[in-house]
């Protein structure tokens, strides 16, 4: 069986807590002053990975902590965009507004296309959700309230006071903000009561129900708040783009964000993260290839999404929970030195 | 009833094409429970098998007589494809097979991107015409039109189906691969070579699509490299509808929803007709959480 | 502790340097070589739309490769920045970035409107003059850039000329079948809303097709009973070949009319036989036009392709800021527009090309064509 050795040893500078917070600050640190020295290029390159961070984080709720094959994670993020859009077109109401209403709202659809999912077998549930991202998208094309298949243009800028959000640079902090937000409230989710709920019913929904946890209101919860995020970024991208139109939320566009997840690592934050920069950046890199071989750019891509997923199936940042319940199946490394030290390991309490 | 009577030809030709693509998604899922996203894209390297076959055969395509020409365009690109898929299997699929069950669906996705660019690159996105082998006579009765195409492709896909179906149910290999289905340790267990036939299931699901996509070429008479997303989504839809892992759940599934398609956007609007059959889909899920024919499977605990 | 300690912060360093290391090493491959001047394209490279991308970018391609033979511009060879840009926004805002930051002078492209309005942001931000040739969509010019212009025309004008062909044929009962996509719907609509004008015409049947699907039969089929005078397709030719197609071999009553997209030789070969009893408006092809002969004959010549409904537009768009840079002698943005606002009847392959106050084209003169012996021929 193809695998990585599962036993290497946790890197020093991640296991205290101190370690943990300084490499954190500084990281935080890097986010904030470099931009000022990149051009706009770069910055918007961080924005986007900024909103399909968001966008990871929050279908990792749904499909990493939950377990739920969510295949239609964008029609949330067209939720958000289009009211953000239309509300503030036409009422002229502000941004700042438009941000818990777009999630609240995100929220609520969560929980409309979660409701006929629930009694659905794993794979079942993809095929609705697909759908119900389909129902989304057409239904924006269409209606002419959202602007028909030209969706809304002239979308204003965010003020605050006197300040209008004008440059990338300026869109990028306010990117960075919301996406921390999400960091912040999606890692808090995940070691919560709720989190620990989700793990259960991914892991055998029976069993949960017996130990007495409501499984249909832990699976509408995993699906409205994992699409509040979405709405988050949909408002941002209303206000990012000025003008949005329903070919940002295809369902090439929830592949995309799946891949994040499944690609950085199922339930694990940094992981997702991770996911964000290489499918933003991987189809970038190329960009200096001539012409007529630009499609060679997603070629390489989907080479490296297979062979990542053959000699890493856990991911490139997985939990550590997943590496571990991945390698458990090795029978090979029974009474091997590697056992003995994963076991010590788990003895010393390591974080999970 | 002449629009009625067209609309339901209209539908079983759609359905046919999707019957056939859904058959392998069904094998393949009831198999190993993938959803294999790449099958749709089999379906369109199917169609440019065809097309090679036919351009390299070039002059000689027209003297020879149908009855040769014909089974060869489809027997060569249902041998090539379904090889194609079997390799495929044993490259991307197998070493993932003890995964967790997300990793080889993004496998899966890497799979057909990567087919997709490769005739993007070879056809430079060009949308390739696709010669006509098939007689183009079209019979008009009253205002309803039908063409001899029509007539040849619902019979050659119910055939086709025929025999997938006997061969599940009637053969050695059938039964082991319906053995694997259920429980693939024990099949192995019993001494099932289970690679073999899974690797026979990814042949059998890819000649099948191949099979629809030379239809579908010399039918619509155009082919291009983003074909096979759209049906095999589509396709994909009907699995699902009829019951996945079942194949005549595929089968039904794949005519109910070229019917269900075509008499929305024939009845109701084109532009909703999407939107419509997914409702559907979903109402038909909801009273029955595993497609129309799917097996109940009873948890026991 | 201190282990620890000194371990993050090497790490940390690490990341740090890392990002900076990415930086200077693609800013480095952009800056323009002194001596050369660069244009932009950004549209479809890859994906569902990179025929018509491709084709485009051949033009843009062919039209610098014209003026490189005769010694450039200001006697500075020219160079073609071409970008992906595959129909989705976040995508061309990158792209858009992109080109801003490798210094082109002016930018040609894209193909959807969705891709043009927020890229057009971008660019007005920078000063850089955008001309587009296949963008059509009003809202372009009518977010208050000076620096937005298009040498294609507008969904209502394209609207009205439909509307007064149909008029001249004495139809009464019309059908208009669209795509869903910006430029289909917006000259459904636009052919909609011309049709109003003319009392005793009325619409009888307007819908879309999804684009891609290969088969019409259902809508076509809920046509034929509705027994329309005329049919209007608006959407691309990959769809409108196979309408048209089916279109006639399910004997639906009345003529058969498409949208300029289906101006190009994908037409005649995906409709076959069917192609001669379709009808199609649009601007007049480079084919047609006697200054635009060299054009057809070198593209053909130089990509084996025949072009397409586009090519013609952005090559004309390429030719003109060339023109532009050349007659004042700058590369300055500013400069540039105001020479572009100016400009009257520039001879272009799709005829004389004028801007108006909007960056629209004045008066882009259409007219009607079908098929005969596999050739596009006019048909008025």
């Amino acid at each position: 069986m193809l695998s990585l050795p599962s036993r290497l040893p946790r890197p020093a500078w991640l296991t205290t807590p101190l370690s943990r917070f300084v490499v954190a600050a500084i990281v935080l640190a890097a986010l904030v002053v470099v931009p000022f020295g990149l051009n706009n290029y770069y910055i918007t390159l961080l924005t986007n990975i900024s909103v399909y961070a968001m966008l990871g984080l929050g279908l990792n709720i749904v499909v990493g902590y939950a377990g739920l094959l969510d295949l239609g994670y964008a029609a949330f993020f067209a939720i958000g965009a289009y009211v953000a859009a239309y509300l503030m077109t036409t009422y002229n109401w502000s941004f700042w507004l438009m941000l818990p209403l777009g999630a609240a709202l995100a929220a609520v659809f969560g929980i409309i296309i979660g409701a006929p999912t629930l009694r659905l077998r794993s794979d079942y549930l993809a095929i609705v959700t697909l759908g119900f991202g389909e129902i989304t998208r057409i239904s924006a094309t269409n209606f002419s309230f959202t602007g028909g298949p030209n969706g809304i243009p002239s979308i204003p800028e965010p003020t605050l006071g006197n300040f209008t959000f004008q440059t990338p640079l300026q869109y990028y902090f306010l990117a960075l903000a919301l996406a921390l937000v999400t960091l912040f409230c999606v890692a808090r989710l995940g070691n919560s009561r709720i989190g620990r709920a989700w793990a259960y019913i991914r892991e055998d929904e029976l069993a949960a129900q017996a130990m007495g946890i409501n499984t249909t209101r832990i699976k509408l919860l995993a699906y409205a708040l994992g699409a509040v995020w979405a709405g988050l970024a949909g408002c941002f991208l209303a206000v990012q783009l000025t003008a949005i139109d329903p070919t940002s939320f295809t369902f090439n566009t929830s592949v995309q964000i799946l891949i994040i997840v499944v690609l950085g690592g199922l339930g694990s934050i940094p992981g997702v993260i991770l996911g964000a920069v290489v499918v933003i950046v991987t189809p970038e890199l190329l960009r200096f290839l001539p012409p007529d071989q630009q499609p060679l750019r997603l070629l390489l891509f989907a080479l490296a999404l297979i062979l990542l997923m053959i000699f890493r199936p856990e991911g490139l940042w997985p939990s550590r929970q997943r590496r571990r319940e991945m390698h458990s199946y090795d029978v090979s490394l029974v009474g091997t030195a590697e056992a003995a030290a994963e076991a010590e390991l788990v003895q010393e309490g390591a974080e999970p | 009833m002449d629009t009625f009577l067209q609309q339901v030809i209209n539908g079983l030709t759609l359905g046919s094409f999707y019957a056939l693509v859904a058959l392998g998604y069904t094998m393949v899922y009831g198999i190993i429970r993938l959803i294999n996203f790449a099958h749709g894209d089999l379906f369109m390297v199917g169609a440019f098998a065809g097309l090679s076959l036919l351009s390299s055969l070039g002059g000689l395509a027209g003297k020879m007589s149908p009855f040769v020409i014909i089974p060869l365009v489809f027997i060569v690109p249902m041998a090539t494809v379904g090889l194609m898929g079997a390799v495929i299997e044993r490259l991307a699929y197998r070493p993932l097979r003890r995964a967790p069950r997300l990793s080889p669906l993004i496998t899966a996705i890497g799979v057909s991107l990567a087919l997709e660019i490769a005739v993007e690159l070879l056809t430079k996105a060009q949308y390739q015409l696709f010669p006509s082998v098939l007689p183009s006579t079209v019979w008009s009765i009253g205002n309803v039109v039908i063409s001899a195409a029509q007539v040849l492709i619902v019979p050659v896909t119910l055939a086709l189906m025929a025999a997938l179906y006997l061969f599940v149910q009637r053969t050695m290999l059938g039964k082991a691969m319906r053995a694997i289905a259920i429980d693939q340790d024990t099949a192995q267990m019993m001494g099932i070579n289970v690679d073999s036939l899974i690797s026979l299931t990814f042949f059998v699901g890819g000649a099948l699509a191949a099979a629809a996509g030379v239809m579908f070429g010399t039918y619509y008479g155009s082919i291009n490299f983003d074909m096979g997303f759209l049906l095999g989504l589509k396709a994909f839809t009907a699995a699902v509808l009829g019951g996945i892992g079942n194949i005549p759940g595929a089968m039904l599934g794949g005519y109910l929803l070229g019917l269900l398609e075509t008499f929305a956007a024939g009845y109701i609007s084109g532009e909703w007709k999407d939107v419509f059959a997914f409702l559907i889909l979903i109402g038909v899920l909801t009273l029955r959480p595993t497609g129309i024919l799917g097996e109940h499977v009873v948890e026991k605990i | 502790m201190k282990a620890t300690i000194r371990h993050s912060l090497v790490a940390a360093l690490g990341i740090v340097a890392l990002t900076f290391a990415v930086a200077p090493v693609a800013a480095h491959a952009t800056v323009p070589k002194a001596g050369t001047i660069k244009l932009g394209y950004f549209g479809p490279l890859t994906g569902s739309n990179a025929v018509e991308g491709i084709d485009m970018e051949n033009a843009a391609k062919l039209a610098i490769d014209n003026w490189n033979k005769k010694g450039g511009v200001l006697g500075d060879q020219i160079t073609l920045d071409a970008q992906d840009s595959p129909c989705v926004a976040a995508v061309a805002v990158q792209a858009a970035q992109k080109l801003v930051t490798d210094g082109v002078v002016g930018v040609v492209g894209p193909y959807c409107s969705s891709d043009a309005i927020p890229a057009s942001v971008i660019y007005h931000r920078a000063g850089i003059p955008f001309i587009t040739g296949a963008s059509t969509n009003p809202k372009l010019t009518e977010q208050g850039f000076d620096d937005v212009f298009r040498t294609v025309g507008r969904d209502d004008e394209q609207g009205v000329f439909a509307a007064s062909i149909m008029a001249g044929w004495h139809a009464k009962r019309i059908a208009i079948v669209h795509d869903n996509t910006t430029y289909a719907h917006g000259l459904a609509t636009q052919t909609q809303v011309a049709l109003a004008k003319h009392p005793g015409m009325k619409v009888v049947f307007f819908d879309a097709i999804v684009p891609g699907s290969r088969d019409f039969t259902a809508i076509l089929t809920r046509i034929r009973s509705v027994k329309p005078d005329v049919t209007y397709f608006t959407g691309y030719v990959a769809d409108g070949g196979l309408f048209v197609k089916q279109f006639v071999s399910l004997g639906v009553p009345g003529r058969i009319m498409a949208g300029d997209a289906n101006n190009g030789a994908e037409f005649i070969s995906l409709a076959g036989k069917a192609s001669e009893k379709a009808f199609i408006t649009g601007a007049l092809l480079p084919q047609m036009v006697p200054s635009a002969a060299g054009f057809v004959k070198q593209f053909t010549a130089k990509y084996h392709l025949a072009p397409g409904p586009y090519s013609g537009y952005t090559y004309d768009a390429m030719n003109i800021l060339l023109y532009a840079i050349q007659k004042t002698g700058s590369t300055n943005g500013a400069t540039l527009v105001r020479f572009l606002k100016g400009l009257k009847n520039y001879p272009g392959v799709t005829g004389p090309i004028t801007f108006t106050s909007t960056g629209d084209r004045k008066q882009i003169q259409y007219t009607l064509l079908t098929v005969r012996h596999g050739q596009f021929v006019r048909a008025m």
